[in-house]
């Protein structure tokens, strides 16, 4: 149990996906203009990353790595699939961002307009398929670990979007400098929130 | 006075004339000096002589405190490095430690107001609106939380950087999103870390004394206590600790540390003045102390190693924690604005210091840290603050 709020607080704070590793930029800097939309894609990261990634630990430890085939038989005990990985990890991110793309088109249109061409986009998202290479990296021993570990990390991603959201929110009437306007003060504002993040940093569970 | 707004109205540049461009100085120095008796022409206009300014000097004289005992403080601990006798009597030899603070800490007032100011001015007059005095807290702030051996050049780079990137760049005073002060001394502390920690710089001089006696460190209280949470403490007990720095001394501030941090009386005699003015919010600074005594019950009660079991009422006088919950966590434009919010601000941010202090070893202070964390989520508070409003007389509406 003490294993797995370790794995969480590290995933949501120590290695936050954005302020940590600065995973998943693109949309985080995009759809970061109200709370509402953020709130709508940090949920769409968590599903996505939380189904994701243990999905793709089980692909890894039974399928791809060196004797994860071996309960085929033994002659397959040598077999290494590693250098499939990047493959696998990126076709099953496709296809359940597919997935939540239909769900959230049947139940959510007024969301799947404001997301528009960024949640089709979680699909190339670094910080999904960040999280499925993690996952091989870390080498988490059960399927239990990996799934704390995505939904936190998809958890720390979420709280990096709607916090960056609701700064932007508040200076929207600022009078920022034309030429920062948009994107280049929302570079500035990650900065600041990195640094600000760094309180977590060296802290070791 | 008169004589001197005669002659400050004669310097007035015209509008149009060949200065029309520095009359955001002009006007920045005429309204320092006199409030100014213009009204609105039309429409409603408030009667008071209070302003941005006026509100920013009451910050600064809070701060006055803080920073006279701040000098003499640095002249102390100067001495003890000097004479390698730690139990050098405080109150003693006192025009010679004056002396050696001021010309320590007043360097450091100078550059920071030179260059802060510099940089307001100059941005004053490129953008073409008059100055904005928000950098009277913030260069007074900024002495007062770095140690006074840090090198000017720093200090002036730190300002400029965080004038310009986390004030300037979103419009100036009252628009920015962290704390302009914190600012600057995260970016010593993650850009020269051997000027901002150690236990080289806390005492004024000290790695200029070529072979201090043995056992002599100038660790800093917290920077000793951290040692508590390794393998290796350099006290075998939390007992031996507060015998050495005990609650009384850092209650008084006859500790070593950043030039303003160390006195919680002097800091209270600030906060008084704040409070009775009504500048910083009391909801914020209650909370804080609050957030820090509830994490350090909670330590307390399911301590680990040596640090754990401080006293919860001797940490939050030790280090900076009154200082961050009094001047930096309560700076109105960075805190939450809502009342529901700024008790929940106050509350993680003196809660996320403490944490930060045991359980970081990277960070044997969390204060700073722990304000900048909040004041970037303190936007987010307050959105759902406002939602959960905005919901609640919904539903009244719907019910009535």
């Amino acid at each position: 149990m003490v294993d797995y709020i370790n794995i969480a607080l590290k995933g949501i704070f120590v290695e936050n996906m954005i302020f940590a590793y600065f995973l998943g930029m693109c949309s985080y800097l995009a759809v970061s203009k109200t709370v509402k939309t953020a709130t709508g894609l940090g949920a769409a990261v968590i599903f996505v990353l939380g189904v994701t990634v243990p999905l793709n630990w089980l692909l890894e430890n039974y399928v791809l790595m060196e004797g994860a085939l071996s309960w085929l038989g033994p002659e397959f005990e040598t077999v290494d699939l590693g250098f499939l990985s990047f493959i696998m990890y990126i076709a099953v991110v496709a296809a359940f961002t597919q997935l939540v793309e239909m769900l959230v088109e049947k139940f959510m249109p007024a969301l799947y307009g404001a997301l528009g061409i960024f949640l089709p986009l979680i699909a190339v998202n670094c910080s999904i398929l960040g999280g499925a290479l993690f996952m091989q990296e870390r080498q988490y021993s059960t399927v239990g670990e990996a799934t704390v570990f995505a939904f936190s990390s998809g958890i720390g991603w979420f709280i990096a979007i709607i916090a960056i959201a609701a700064i932007r929110e508040k200076i929207k009437y600022s009078h920022v400098p034309a030429p920062l306007k948009g994107l280049g003060i929302t570079f500035i504002i990650t900065g600041l929130m990195g640094i600000a993040f760094m309180s977590f940093s060296g802290i070791s569970l | 006075m008169k004589a001197i707004e005669k002659m400050m109205r004669k310097m007035e540049p015209d509008h149009h004339g060949k200065w029309a461009k520095f009359h955001p100085v002009w006007d920045g120095f005429f309204t320092f000096l006199f409030t100014p008796g213009e009204t609105t022409k039309k429409g409603s206009h408030i009667r008071d002589g209070i302003d941005l300014k006026r509100t920013m000097f009451v910050v600064v004289m809070a701060l006055i405190p803080c920073l006279l005992f701040g000098i003499y403080n640095t002249g102390h601990w100067h001495y003890v490095a000097v004479s390698g006798n730690f139990d050098l009597p405080y109150w003693d030899q006192i025009g010679d430690k004056i002396i050696y603070g001021a010309l320590q800490v007043l360097p450091l007032v100078i550059v920071s107001y030179g260059v802060g100011l510099g940089v307001e001015f100059a941005f004053a007059i490129k953008n073409g609106h008059p100055i904005q005095e928000g950098f009277l807290v913030t260069g007074m702030l900024i002495p007062l939380i770095v140690p006074a051996d840090v090198p000017l050049w720093m200090v002036a780079f730190a300002t400029v950087f965080a004038v310009v990137l986390a004030k300037e760049v979103f419009g100036g005073t009252g628009m920015n999103v962290v704390n302009v002060a914190l600012t600057a001394r995260a970016f010593l502390f993650f850009s020269y870390p051997t000027m901002m920690s150690g236990d080289k710089v806390w005492m004024s001089g000290l790695s200029d004394v070529a072979n201090s006696p043995e056992g002599f460190t100038g660790a800093t209280p917290l920077g000793e206590l951290a040692t508590m949470a390794t393998n290796e403490p350099i006290y075998s007990s939390i007992d031996a600790f507060s015998a050495k720095w005990s609650v009384w001394n850092s209650m008084m501030g006859y500790i070593p540390g950043s030039v303003g941090e160390t006195s919680f009386i002097m800091i209270m005699l600030g906060a008084a003045l704040l409070l009775y003015t009504g500048i910083a919010s009391w909801k914020i600074i209650f909370s804080f102390f609050a957030g820090g005594l509830a994490i350090g019950y909670l330590l307390n009660a399911t301590a680990v190693n040596g640090y754990m079991e401080l006293d919860p009422v001797h940490h939050i006088m030790l280090g900076g924690f009154a200082f961050g919950a009094v001047f930096m966590a309560t700076d109105p434009v960075t805190a939450a604005q809502t009342s529901t919010g700024k008790y929940i601000y106050g509350f993680l941010a003196g809660a996320m210091a403490i944490v930060i202090r045991v359980l970081n070893p990277a960070f044997p202070e969390g204060v700073m840290m722990a304000i900048l964390l909040m004041n970037v989520l303190a936007p987010l508070i307050d959105h759902y603050v406002i939602q959960s409003n905005i919901k609640r007389r919904m539903k009244r509406l719907k019910t009535a």
